[in-house]
């Protein structure tokens, strides 16, 4: 198999930040590798303060590491062209109110070298995706919290970069906000997008990464497949529908008489609370 | 790189380039000093220097838009007849723009002239007070305006200010020595001709004062002559009139009244205006062989015994004193 | 979209630059700072009223009007293009970090360099451009106040029999105070003079993390650089007054950190009615040119690895 070139690549990332005179530097990260395939939905979670964001910051060029290296698409992330290939959706971004929504995309698209129709089609298109065209022309002053995230993402995609950087994409956004994010991703993993996205978020992170990452004071502690990772591997789950409690005996029988098997429980799926809100809301706009 | 260690390198470089940019900006001031374009630290007193540098604080540009509301707070000092203050405001202004000539010409009029006539009469004064005031603000007014010609040397009205003021009847009290004053005056004309720019009078100006001052007819009348040859423009009664009195000075035995209808065209004209210089004492022009030209004039025009002006009293001079104590 | 080998185009130093720049300019514009045209406007049609009496000759009437417009109008450029390129210069940088907008144009392929060099242009094509508008209305105003002042004059030379030569002479001399071309090259400085300060306050504001501090340096250098000049003559003449070493070094330093901003008082000068010849004004540009690129590039040297 030929070896293809990672669209992220980090190794050993050790960031200390200056605090005081006298204290000793704050270590933010500390020894984190990560490589991110191309194609792959990587999440990198951990709780607030566990140094997600500064690692994704190094990985930018907008710190430089104190030991340790990044590159995407195999270009050291110090240089400028490494910034060529990937989006970034910082959290809570703000972007100039005194544009709108088209010229927030154009502005991010110029300084990309795009220009003329090709940027006009690619805006028009990326407003498409992100569900703005209703708001094409309004101030960004008056966007929502959703739509300020939205604008965010189009503009992370304005020269088509094969990788995209998300800090907590969700964060402080309603649920049905989230939900649109969360399906774009999804949408951006069908292109074939490489996606890196970091949360606290964890439900959201199972439902749309492939891989993921957990960082704790700086380290990363777990990483791996998301399936391998909450597999439990010694049990095994049916989910039936409409069966009848007949069938749930002879199957409780089946299982007595296998060896080494035991029925752990039975009992209705719950929803999680997310998905009963979306479905409900869903129901009432019906 | 470190920040400190940047900061260094920064710090370095500033220096560095700051030795090369040394004598680049010194020179450039030189030059702009030069060209008048930056105030000069020469031709100025040392006194003048200090209220400049305090002036400096006003910026580039912001000088002489402080100076318009001096100018205009002066105005009101001088309606208030707050002279101390006039004077000390327009010290101001002239310090923050030296090269407008408008400020050094409307203070001195105020120090010298509305500032003197008021203390005149200012009755809350007892008069020998009156004219100390009146001739300490006319000699203000004329240091002023000196000053404004030390810092504006090309201007021809500030020079022609001053020639005015010195050769001002009014003014002859104020200063000590009358010869000396006139050959100022007559020097500040010359002056002001000696720009280029000058209007007409200015010379004609000058050889009023020069013919008044004791010790230089001879230049007078060289000047004199030349400014007759330039054509009539310049050949007023006034001139005319010191024209022979000049040559009657150079020439005692020369017949003054064929003179003064030469000059003047008509026996009836040169005696009308030999008159007129006769009466006019309180300038103090000079009048060799007037008086004979005249009497000679008003025979052979037969004139009258009681018209003639020879035999009527002269007008009484201005008297200044008599002023102070009204 | 997912061909690996998809090299987006980088388009060039100069259209960066240029795209933040108009950016920046917007920026700033829609911050409504041209509100201040509509104030001098006002202040320069006011200097038209303060038409003070005086006392003698057709040479002298109205002439306190030409030097006050003029001194109205170049000392409220003078006031707006400082304050601008200060404030608005120190206002831009913060403001990008703080609302994380920074990140986002930084993560694209942006040069630091690029970013820098674009803010400031953005701020001088501000100032430039109201540095123009101002500078036509002052000359239309000037224009106008001068050739009434010289038709008043005209009149009552000619009531009093000046010869025409002499009318002549006094109607050169009255629009000599009028609009000259050495009026435009002061317009010219105040906009050299406000460059140099806007990449000074650059390059502070790359060290420093709050617009306040920017500011109140930025002023301080501005401030101070008046004195530079006097500051090199005791250096380089001193010694006369008995200044001791520590005077001289002082004096030194001083003059080699800190700009000339004297050389600007020219400007006055020009007020005045003196002229400034363009070799000047190519001098005092090549100054400003000096300035500018040495505070730009430091700014860029101090930027290019600052953390955000």
């Amino acid at each position: 198999m030929v070896e293809t070139l990672a669209a992220v690549e980090i190794r050993d990332l050790v960031k200390d930040f200056k605090t005081s005179f006298r204290r000793k530097p704050l270590r933010a990260v500390d020894g984190v590798s990560i490589r991110i395939m191309p194609g792959e939905v990587y999440g990198l979670i951990g709780p607030n303060g566990s140094g997600k964001s500064t690692t994704m910051k190094a990985l930018l060029g907008l710190v430089a590491p104190t030991s340790g290296q990044c590159s995407i698409f195999g270009k050291d992330s110090l240089k400028v062209d490494s910034r060529n290939d990937v989006g970034f959706l910082p959290e809570n971004p703000y972007f100039y109110k005194h544009l709108s929504g088209v010229e927030t995309l154009r502005f991010y698209g110029k300084l990309c070298g795009l220009g003329g129709r090709k940027l006009a089609d690619r805006v028009g298109e990326l407003l498409a995706l992100v569900d703005l065209e209703g708001a094409r022309d309004r101030r960004i002053g008056g966007y929502s919290k959703g739509m300020l995230q939205r604008i965010g993402l189009a503009q992370a995609l304005i020269q088509e970069p094969r990788l995209v950087i998300l800090d907590e994409p969700t964060a402080g956004v309603d649920p049905l906000g989230s939900r649109q994010i969360r399906d774009l991703i999804l949408k951006l993993r069908e292109r074939g997008i490489t996606v890196f996205l970091c949360s606290h978020l964890l439900e959201q992170v199972q439902e749309v990464c492939d891989h993921v990452g957990i960082i704790f004071q700086g380290r990363m502690i777990r990483e791996g497949r998301l399936d391998d990772l909450i597999a439990i591997e010694d049990q095994m789950e049916i989910v039936l529908r409409n069966a009848s409690p007949e069938l749930i005996s002879k199957i409780a029988a089946l299982v007595k008489d296998a060896p080494d098997a035991e029925l752990v429980r039975t009992g209705k799926p719950r929803t999680t609370l997310e998905r009963l809100f979306l479905r409900e809301i869903r129901d009432e706009e019906r | 790189m470190k920040l400190w260690k940047k900061s260094v390198v920064l710090s370095i470089a500033l220096l560095a380039l700051g030795v090369a940019r040394m004598p680049y900006e010194a020179g450039l001031t030189r030059e702009l000093r030069d060209a008048r374009l930056l105030p000069s630290a020469l031709d100025i007193g040392t006194v003048e220097k200090i209220g400049q540098t305090s002036a400096a604080v006003a910026f580039g540009g912001l000088r002489t838009l402080i100076a318009t509301f001096l100018n205009l707070r002066a105005f009101t000092y001088f309606t208030e007849k707050r002279w101390d203050d006039v004077a000390d405001t327009y010290d101001t202004i002239v310090d923050l723009a030296p090269h407008t000539r408008y400020y050094w010409d409307s203070g001195y009029w105020h120090i010298a002239y509305n500032a003197a006539s008021y203390y005149m009469y200012d009755s809350t004064l007892a008069p020998v007070r009156r004219k100390e005031a009146w001739r300490t603000s006319i000699l203000k007014g004329r240091s002023f305006l000196e000053r404004g010609i030390r810092n504006n040397p090309d201007d021809w009205v500030l020079h022609a200010d001053l020639g005015y003021l010195l050769s001002d009847p009014n003014k002859f009290p104020a200063f000590k020595d009358q010869r000396e004053t006139f050959s100022a005056a007559a020097d500040a004309y010359q002056k002001s001709a000696e720009t280029g720019k000058a209007l007409g009078y200015v010379r004609r100006f000058r050889f009023y004062a020069l013919a008044r001052v004791e010790g230089r007819e001879a230049q007078a009348l060289a000047l004199a002559r030349e400014l007759y040859a330039e054509g009539t423009k310049n050949r007023t009664p006034t001139f005319l009139s010191l024209l022979l009195v000049l040559e009657a000075h150079e020439n005692p035995s020369m017949d003054t009244t064929a003179r003064a209808i030469e000059l003047f065209g008509t026996p009836q004209k040169a005696y009308s205006a030999l008159s007129g210089h006769w009466q006019r004492i309180n300038e103090r022009f000079p009048i060799f062989g007037i008086a004979e030209a005249m009497a000679t004039l008003e025979n052979r025009l037969s004139i009258p015994e009681k018209d003639r002006v020879l035999n009527q009293p002269l007008p009484a001079p201005r008297n200044l004193e008599k002023s102070f104590n009204e | 979209m997912s061909t690996a080998t998809h090299i987006p185009q980088k388009g060039s130093h100069t259209g960066r630059i240029l795209i933040i720049a108009t950016h920046a300019f917007t920026q700033l514009v829609r911050m409504k700072v041209f509100y201040f045209l509509a104030i001098f406007a006002i202040i320069t049609i006011a200097s038209n009223f303060f038409n003070l009496p005086q006392h003698e000759g057709p040479e002298s009437v109205g002439t306190n009007v030409l030097s006050q417009i003029k001194g109205w109008s170049f000392g409220t450029m003078h006031i707006f293009s400082v304050v601008l390129s200060i404030v608005a210069t120190a206002l831009l940088l913060p403001k990008d970090v703080e609302d994380r907008t920074l990140y986002t144009i930084l993560a694209k392929p942006v040069p630091r360099f690029d970013y820098l060099a674009g803010k400031l242009l953005g701020v001088m094509l501000l100032i430039f451009i109201s540095l123009a508008l101002m500078d036509g209305l002052m000359t239309l105003v000037l224009q106008i106040r001068t050739s009434m002042v010289a038709k008043e004059q005209m009149e009552m030379a000619t009531t009093l029999g000046w010869p025409q030569r002499e009318i002549d002479a006094l109607r050169a001399e009255t629009f000599s105070n009028g609009p000259s071309w050495s009026m435009q090259g002061a317009v010219i400085a105040v906009f050299l003079r406000a460059s140099i300060m806007a990449s000074l306050a650059l390059l502070i504001s790359t060290f420093s993390t709050s617009t306040l501090f920017t500011t109140i340096v930025s002023f301080m250098v501005y401030f101070i650089g008046h004195f530079q000049a006097d500051a090199r003559d005791v250096y380089l003449h001193g010694g006369q007054a008995g200044e001791g070493m520590i005077a001289k070094v002082t004096s030194l330093l001083f003059a080699l950190v800190l700009p000339d901003f004297q050389i600007f008082n020219v400007i006055d000068a020009v007020i005045q009615g003196e002229t400034m010849p363009i070799i000047a004004l190519g001098k005092l540009t090549l100054v400003a040119l000096y300035y500018a690129m040495f505070f730009t590039i430091a700014s860029w040297f101090i930027f290019s690895d600052k953390e955000f």
